[in-house]
């Protein structure tokens, strides 16, 4: 399931800029202090010995040994790690206070973070729409001519059951909310003291949530006849109202983009030839299996029809951990241009829901030119000075052909314009609407709203009247929590194990549907965590309750429950320790029928640990268990990375994945390994070089929670997955006070958000001003 | 769902390579599909409701015949002509006689059981096989000589806003309707949506190549690399709009009256418009197959451009006495008559590209009818009338085949395609082979 990630893995997921600045206050004085003769010996030492294969700056030789000399480890690990290993071939001839000495210097010259933050300071990358973005803002530019709504807490679709065919609402038998479509009412039907006609109407509606952007298969099996609607249109997706021969299964499937709910409308008609009622909704989200849709996806809130930009991009730039707009390629134009075709095809075919305009007509001319500027406006995240509306919309009234064709010109010109694409070039100043674009940005991938506008025309964001408000309003909408949603999937690894299958014969039990429902189960908890008012990032790690249904709860032997709501209960609390020892994490992060201590401690080392790790230098297949079956997993694994060129990184990442080893391949607790006793106590070298020792989970959680690294790491890895910026680029004290308002403020990650959107406005605000304040001067 | 299908099919051919290659030519067959074998194709037109059997069947067989007032229109094409009276829809099973009518009449198997209930009969779903027309598409998309961009095409006029088994009659599977599309705007952008789209894209150039030079002008000079390169790109879109665009040679998108409401009284005008855009696309080879259903099965069409105000199926009850009846229903019959007509004309008139002769010797024309006569509601008799050439038929005749099953006919229809079918839709109608007609 995993083998060959472990280090496809680390390429796709170290950076150079991800990590810099977690240790850079830590390091600041050890640096500083660095002995002069220290410094020329290692200078000297490292000419001599290491320079040919390195480089004379450490960036590496293409045909000897390319990769740079970059790393986190503190100057003794560095300093072991040389004297054992290096040079190649040939360690004794740099070992003891010379290895000590060459250490020091290349870490203070080019290997340590604050050396290359010092060398090559990291600025804001001028950047374009991610995919993410693009679709974003695309829908929400297209929505903005309509309503909205907010998806709600409430679990499940509004059901009203009708008396007859006619749907009037004095004829409606039953009305309430159903957790899920799967009913079986046989040939009684839903309540025969009520519902007596030969024919009769069931309808549900409401809306159903997209955890992922890709093609859905919905589902409908049912011997009635009906139509499925999903986000709207002027067609059901599924039209089964003629019910032919013995089908009862109808497929379809849909494109939908992540972190949004699409209205969902599904009618049953009992036919008078029909001897039975029942129905099931089911769907195939992308990388899911096939199975009844769960209550939390369900809402009765509806939703006006969302546009949803099917056309395929090219991935972003995910090489530093997080997705990025700083490359454009023909593949990403053409790409944006088939977009701006389809989307200007879509917005012609519904303007008369947009803007209530049917035709094109010298009455309706105004309406669609101010429809024009609207978009535009929008668009650009700023209204049109003259110039640019002249350009984008008044130009094409006046040369095309008829209105149609102008309006079409318009938006296609819009949707290819640089002010679109570019969401960085702004004003020179970074004025209000630059405020009003970042923010939108960092906390929803998209454009600003009415209210966010209304503020920067206002003049309310610079001077700071609207900032908070608008900042903590921005970060409750379904659009912030969607990319909290997509922050914690990266952070948590999800990308890497989201075909999990063991039901082999071992786990016949551990069924891709029931890995799915622990994916819902740990973003369920997640969000219950996160979205609390204490939002405290120390309970992520610290919780021992967990989220059920009567699958996951059968299978790790808890007190059954009714479904189909997951159900929060006490898990294993002596045992358990938040995500560290949820199931999904467990299991994802481990073989078919072994645990893997790598997985999971590359997985400690970098998201909780903020730690940079390398590729490993050779490409190495895992041990299988059965060459041995006498060791234990800990046995084999220590075995197999034993060689000294595994040390720099192994060191770090099996003392942490040692710690797990109490859980198993299916994240079940254990003592036992065969016939040993699980020996599941592991340490940690900080970038300072001091260790701490832990045996289980417990431990290892009561660690992390205190340790200003793992804080750090979390603040980082948020701040970078929001801003899509290296948090370096912000100037060098933006971690340290966003660490000191964390520790303030116990810890809360809701307030994190905002303070991240905040300061990394204010911050940007400051540079563009010094700049100016500087070309001025000159 | 169809617009997001095509929508989907669309985006990811262009998103592929849109302007890296000339526009379009990364689609398969739009130059000529199959240039060393002959060109054929079929186009199946369907109107409602039978026919008035004595206004419309010739007396005599064989190559002397007079034609009956009903078909007086297509008089010009009378040696091109094959009548075959005598053709029997013989599936039995579910459903009324309409609902059987044209949903077994392209597919010559019965439908499933379901719970659409006609006037009489037991309730009955969709067909439980494809159409011939499909049958014979498939089989030519499966060539790549004979493959086209589209295959098959299938038009509509004035059908109506509900999918059910009268609505249907072209099926690419058991329990697989194909709706025909009515709207003549929405058939020219399946047609030449990309085209437009390339028109669309030279009107803005040049204002995003302004803007983007102001705009390079505004940001930092280390800000200003991505925006070199989107520049590049703009102006690489433009050289490559500017190469002539290989599907476009020689016929340009077809202009089409703005405004056409989907209306009983806009009929005759959208019969004209899918008529035109059906002959541009086999000009621009887009298919070899296609079929044009006018409304549905028991249509209500009111023709009233004929001043008739009565609905055509309410018509087709009246019995053979009601003379005013009878009148009515001649001309509603010739009315059709002359839309086969005029796609014969427009046929006749154009040379068919790369070959001899005009392109309605490359092509069969059959008009045919849920029903023999509307009173009787009889599956016998069924009208089919064949106008054109290609297939190697004997044309200008009137046959009298007395109750052949028409699987056979479906037979004969793929073996002229080259596709060596023994039997089509329920094989115990396939008894003696395929109808010989050459």
């Amino acid at each position: 399931m995993v083998d060959s990630r472990i280090h496809t893995g680390i390429q796709t997921h170290f950076g150079v800029l991800q990590l810099l600045c977690a240790v850079l206050f830590l390091y600041a004085q050890t640096a500083a202090f660095a002995d002069d003769k220290l410094m020329e010996k290692g200078k000297a030492i490292y000419a001599k010995q290491c320079a040919d294969c390195h480089g004379d700056r450490g960036q590496g030789v293409q045909s000897v040994y390319a990769e740079p000399l970059i790393g986190d480890l503190a100057v003794s690990e560095l300093a072991d790690y040389i004297s054992a290993a290096m040079p190649e071939g040939e360690p004794e001839a740099c070992v003891a206070e010379d290895a000590e000495a060459v250490a020091a210097y290349i870490h203070e010259e080019f290997y340590s973070i604050i050396a290359r933050v010092r060398n090559q300071p990291p600025t804001v990358d001028f950047s374009r729409l991610t995919v993410r973005q693009y679709r974003n803002s695309v829908a929400d530019l297209v929505a903005s001519f309509q309503w909205g709504n907010q998806f709600g807490d409430e679990q499940g679709l509004q059901g009203r059951y009708y008396k007859s065919r006619n749907r009037g609402k004095d004829n409606i038998a039953i009305e309430r909310i159903d957790h899920g479509i799967d009913f079986d009412f046989g040939e009684a039907g839903p309540d025969p003291e009520t519902i007596k006609d030969e024919q009769y109407v069931i309808n549900w509606s409401g809306s159903v949530f997209a955890p992922e952007t890709g093609y859905y298969e919905f589902i409908v099996d049912s011997s009635n006849g009906g139509e499925l609607w999903i986000n709207g249109g002027s067609e059901p997706l599924i039209d089964f109202r003629v019910k032919s021969g013995d089908q009862t299964e109808y497929r379809k499937d849909i494109f939908l983009i992540e972190g949004r709910a699409y209205s969902l409308r599904l009618d049953l008609n009992k036919a008078k030839s029909d001897k039975t009622v029942g129905i099931k909704l089911k769907w195939k989200p992308p990388h899911g299996p096939e199975q009844l849709i769960p209550p939390h996806a369900l809402s009765k809130a509806t939703f006006p029809e969302w546009l949803i930009v099917e056309t395929n991009f090219p991935p972003d730039d995910k090489s530093v951990g997080y997705e990025r707009g700083v490359q454009v390629s023909p593949e990403w134009d053409e790409a944006t241009t088939a977009a701006a075709i389809e989307v200007a095809d879509k917005v012609m075919a519904r303007l008369d829901s947009l803007i209530k305009v049917r035709e094109f007509n010298a009455e309706t001319e105004p309406k669609l030119k101010q429809f024009c500027v609207d978009f535009a406006s929008r668009a650009f995240r700023r209204p049109l000075s003259d110039e640019v509306k002249k350009l984008y919309v008044d130009q094409h009234f006046e040369d095309a052909p008829d209105l149609a064709v102008a309006v079409k010109r318009s938006v296609l010109l819009t949707l290819k314009s640089p002010r679109f694409l570019f969401p960085y070039i702004g004003s020179s100043e970074f004025d209000d609407y630059d405020y009003a674009a970042w923010m939108a940005l960092t906390l929803w991938d998209s454009i600003p709203d009415a209210s966010l506008l209304k503020s920067a025309a206002q003049k309310k964001l610079v001077d700071g009247k609207d900032l908070q408000s608008q900042a903590e309003r921005m970060a409750k909408d379904m659009r912030a929590r969607s990319k909290v949603r997509a922050f914690f999937h990266q952070w948590l690894y999800f990308d890497h194990f989201s075909e999990m299958d063991k039901s082999d014969e071992e786990h016949a039990q551990f069924t891709p549907e029931l890995a799915h429902d622990l994916k819902s189960s740990l973003e369920l908890y997640l969000n219950d965590i996160f979205w609390s008012e204490e939002s405290d990032f120390r309970t992520l790690l610290q919780a021992d309750s967990i989220f059920v249904n009567p699958r996951i709860a059968e299978f790790y032997g808890l007190p059954e429950v009714k479904g189909p709501l997951f159900e929060k209960v006490s898990f294993e609390p002596d045992k358990r320790s938040g995500i560290l020892t949820h199931p999904y994490m467990l299991a994802g992060l481990a073989y078919e029928d072994a645990t893997s201590p790598i997985h999971r401690g590359v997985f400690l080392s970098r998201s909780l640990l903020g730690r940079f790790l390398k590729p490993p230098p050779i490409a190495v297949s895992p041990t299988p268990p059965d060459l041995d079956p006498s060791l234990t997993t800990r046995e084999r694994t220590a075995h197999q990375t034993a060689p000294v060129a595994c040390k720099s990184c192994h060191g770090l990442i099996n003392h942490l994945g040692f710690a797990l080893e109490n859980f198993d391949e299916v994240g079940r607790y254990r003592t036992k390994e065969g016939e040993k006793t699980i020996d599941s106590s592991g340490s940690y070298v900080s970038r300072e070089g001091d260790e701490t020792k832990f045996a289980g989970a417990e431990e290892l959680s009561k660690f992390l929670v205190t340790s200003d690294e793992a804080h750090q790491a979390f603040i980082e890895q948020m701040f970078q997955y929001l801003t899509k910026q290296p948090i370096q680029a912000f100037g060098p004290e933006m971690l340290s006070q966003l660490h000191d308002d964390f520790q303030k403020n116990n810890f809360n990650m809701q307030r994190m958000l905002v303070q991240i959107a905040l300061k990394s406005a204010h911050q940007r605000r400051q540079a563009r001003q010094d700049q100016l304040a500087k070309t001025a001067a000159n | 769902m169809t617009y997001n299908l095509q929508r989907r099919d669309f985006v990811k051919q262009l998103g592929l390579g849109a302007l890296s290659v000339p526009f379009l030519s990364g689609l398969p067959s739009l130059g000529y599909a199959g240039t060393t074998a002959k060109k054929q194709r079929m186009v199946v037109i369907f109107s409602p409701n039978g026919v008035v059997p004595d206004q419309f069947w010739p007396e005599e067989e064989g190559e002397n015949f007079t034609l009956k007032p009903i078909l007086q229109p297509l008089a010009p094409y009378k040696d091109k002509m094959l009548l075959l009276h005598g053709v029997s829809d013989k599936i039995g099973g579910d459903g009324d006689s309409h609902m059987r009518g044209i949903g077994c009449l392209l597919t010559g198997t019965e439908l499933f059981p379901g719970n659409i209930q006609g006037g009489s009969h037991t309730p009955a779903g969709w067909a439980s096989g494809l159409s011939i027309d499909q049958e014979i598409k498939n089989s030519l998309q499966s060539n790549p000589e004979t493959s086209t961009r589209f295959g098959s095409l299938e038009f509509g006029v004035v059908v109506p806003e509900r999918a059910d088994t009268w609505t249907r009659m072209v099926y690419a599977g058991a329990n697989k309707p194909i709706a025909p599309i009515d709207d003549p705007y929405k058939m020219l952008s399946k047609l030449y949506g990309q085209m437009k789209d390339r028109e669309s894209l030279k009107s803005i150039l040049d204002p995003l190549q302004a803007d983007l030079a102001k705009i390079r002008s505004m940001v930092s000079s280390e800000d200003r690399q991505l925006l070199e390169e989107q520049t590049t790109f703009v102006r690489e879109m433009e050289q490559e709009l500017k190469q002539e665009n290989p599907a476009a040679v020689g016929h340009a998108v077809p202009q089409l009256e703005l405004g056409v409401r989907d209306t009983n009284e806009n009929m005759p005008k959208i019969s004209k418009m899918q008529i035109d855009l059906m002959v541009n696309s086999f000009k621009s080879d887009f298919a070899r197959i296609a079929s044009l259903q006018y409304t549905n099965s028991v249509g209500q069409a009111k023709m009233t451009w004929l001043g008739i105000d009565e609905g055509h199926h309410s018509l087709s009850h009246e019995p053979d006495s009601n003379t005013e009846a009878m009148d009515k229903l001649t001309k509603i019959n010739t009315w059709y008559a002359e839309q086969v007509a005029y796609l014969c004309k427009k046929l006749a008139e154009t040379p068919e590209p790369g070959d001899n002769g005009s392109m309605l010797d490359h092509t069969m024309v059959i008009w045919t009818n849920e029903l023999g006569k509307g009173s009787s509601h009889t599956l016998n008799d069924i009208p089919f009338v064949m106008i054109g050439g290609g297939m190697g038929y004997k044309m200008g005749r009137s046959l009298k085949l007395g109750r052949v099953a028409h699987n056979r006919l479906h037979l004969a229809l793929a073996q002229s395609f080259g596709h060596n079918l023994k039997t089509f839709g329920n094989p115990d109608y396939c008894g003696e082979g395929a109808l010989s007609l050459s």
